[in-house]
């Protein structure tokens, strides 16, 4: 479905993606990178917008740059908003695809059809102006599944939902792959991915780092230090605590904020309710950043430096 | 792809169908009433009691020239034109069109025809106005001449903006306002071959032919001197290649070029 070759994308002295060579059947796989990791270059390699510097992109067997019967099988929905603030949904999405190569009734019915599947029929005659940051990530998904494409591209779609907006996005992408179709699905959150897809892509400094199942990843994460943060009633004692139990590598208290690096978060999950208890500590508010994950990627980053 | 255009056309005409647009529309129908209007006022007001007009009528007709299918054309196709590509890009929505089959042309084409089928009506209209207030002898003749000349000029003009927006999207504007500065009024009456590039060159030189004005011999050789001898079927072909040949290049550059916000590229 996708074959990259040694693919390089320069912006002048700056490299967006570098030495990418990749190939990708049909399914659904994940995009996994942190941001200005370059996984936006690549969408826009994939899907055409941009020509790689060097080495060759296909797409279903072909050349996306200008390649209008390629666009007639894919779906974009980018990152960035790019919605026009005067019109309606259903008016912006017909528009599009009648672009597509739609008549106007059927660009109409196909708008109906996907705002419907995505939860926008009741709002889809307000001006898009009026949206909320949901509803216009929405109208986004609208307009890339409308057509009914082969291949869905996906750049951060769950930026901006709530977590009902969230549930709802990942059951009409969940039904969307249970109908065969392929997809590649960009985000920054592993747990945004896992939700969607086992197959993962990490991508960081505009290279490959890995691929694999969210097992392979969780496997990878595992002895990397991961960020938790409490704030609690007597942050220096619980730091205490956690270090003479041998369970956290390092304490950083700030304020109320108590935040610890470990390798056994499992241990740290588990113990932590006896803790509490046994020494009265009021715990307020526990927070687990998503810290394992970068720590991850800059464990492959030197791995692929040969530092490691 | 051409339902596509016509998808675009129809998209822009209705976004343009605003109260701030449509008070543009009103502003380039009424600036040459405007301006003519004062110009017939003062002339009233200085000769009361004149029984004929001492404004000569090769001075009215200038002046419609000069506001109509060369100001209200220029100015209004450049507004529209220009940022074709620069407002998509800005607003991040370019990305959304171009993954269209042939959507980034279909833009370009849509965006140009709903640009030259929105500036016309208001030209035609102020011309009008502007002709019923000059109140010069053979009047339908003077509208229908100038008619024809915008009819011409604004697709012309607008597939130059369009083709300057294409090149340099970010810098259209400044490259549109210098190109009109430069070519078409300073080039534009210089007597070289260069001048033949420009519309003005060629709608000045349609003026003379059609307007039957009435120009003293010392100008008339100046006149020529500027326009050379070149016939009037050889000006229109040059109006009427300017839109084929620039859409086809602004096309060529637009296949060729890599548009991406930098919102987009995370890098």
């Amino acid at each position: 479905m996708i074959e990259l070759q040694n693919v390089t994308k320069l912006y002048g002295k700056v490299i967006g993606v570098n030495d990418f060579t990749l190939t990708l059947g049909p399914g659904a796989y994940g995009l996994l990178g942190p941001n200005g990791s370059g996984k936006s270059t690549l969408l826009n390699l994939i899907t055409g917008q941009l020509r790689p510097t060097l080495g060759t992109v296909r797409v279903m067997g072909e050349s996306p740059r200008n390649n209008a019967q390629l666009f007639r099988r894919l779906g974009y929905c980018p990152g960035s908003e790019g919605l026009y603030a005067s019109v309606s949904a259903f008016e912006w999405v017909q528009y599009l695809q009648q672009l597509q190569g739609m008549t106007r009734a059927a660009a109409a019915a196909a708008a109906r059809t996907s705002l419907e599947l995505v939860g926008m029929t009741s709002a889809m005659d307000r001006p898009i102006s009026t949206y909320s940051r949901g509803m216009r990530q929405r109208t986004k998904l609208a307009q890339a599944i409308a057509h009914n494409p082969d291949f869905l591209i996906l750049d951060e779609p769950f930026s901006g939902l709530d977590p009902v907006g969230r549930h709802e996005l990942t059951s009409v992408l969940l039904d969307w792959i249970g109908l065969g179709k392929s997809l590649l699905f960009a985000s920054h959150v592993l747990h945004e991915i896992e939700s969607i897809t086992q197959s993962f892509l990490l991508i960081c400094g505009g290279r490959l780092l890995a691929s694999g199942t969210a097992e392979d990843v969780h496997r990878m994460m595992v002895g990397l230090p991961n960020d938790v943060a409490l704030r609690c009633s007597d942050p220096h004692r619980l730091a205490a605590l956690m270090l003479q139990e041998h369970v956290v590598d390092s304490a950083r208290v700030v304020g109320e904020t108590v935040t610890v690096s470990t390798r056994q978060p499992a241990r740290l999950y588990d113990q932590m309710p006896a803790w509490v208890k046994a020494s009265g500590i009021e715990v307020w508010e526990m927070h687990s950043a998503d810290e394992s994950l970068q720590a991850l990627f800059n464990s492959l980053m030197k791995m692929h430096r040969g530092e490691q | 792809m051409i339902g596509n255009v016509g998808a675009v056309f129809l998209f822009e005409w209705k976004r343009s169908l605003t109260l701030p647009r449509m008070a543009w529309w009103l502003v380039l129908a009424g600036f040459p009433v405007f301006i003519v209007g004062l110009i017939r006022f003062g002339v009233d007001s200085a000769h009361p009691n004149a029984e004929t007009d001492r404004a000569p009528r090769e001075l009215w007709i200038g002046f419609l020239f000069a506001l109509i299918p060369m100001l209200i054309s220029m100015l209004g196709t450049m507004l529209w034109v220009t940022p074709a590509i620069s407002a998509e890009l800005e607003r991040r929505s370019w990305v959304y069109l171009t993954v269209r089959p042939n959507g980034g042309v279909a833009v370009l084409l849509g965006k140009y025809m709903a640009a030259v089928t929105w500036v016309i009506p208001p030209a035609l209209i102020g011309l009008l106005a502007g002709i019923i207030l000059c109140r010069v002898s053979n009047g339908w003749q003077i509208w229908w001449a100038l008619a024809t000349m915008v009819c011409l000029s604004t697709p012309a003009y607008a597939a130059i903006y369009l083709f300057l927006g294409t090149v340099m999207p970010r810098r259209g504007m400044v490259l549109a306002v210098g190109y009109s500065l430069l070519f078409e009024l300073v080039i534009g009456f210089v007597p070289a071959l260069i001048n033949k590039l420009t519309v003005h060159h060629h709608l000045q030189a349609l003026l003379l032919l059609w307007c039957e004005m009435d120009i003293p011999p010392e100008f008339m050789q100046g006149a020529v001197a500027l326009m050379g001898n070149t016939p009037e079927w050889e000006h229109l072909a040059f109006l009427l290649m300017y839109p084929p040949v620039l859409l086809t290049a602004a096309v060529a550059v637009l296949r060729a070029s890599e548009f991406s916000s930098s919102a987009e590229s995370d890098v």
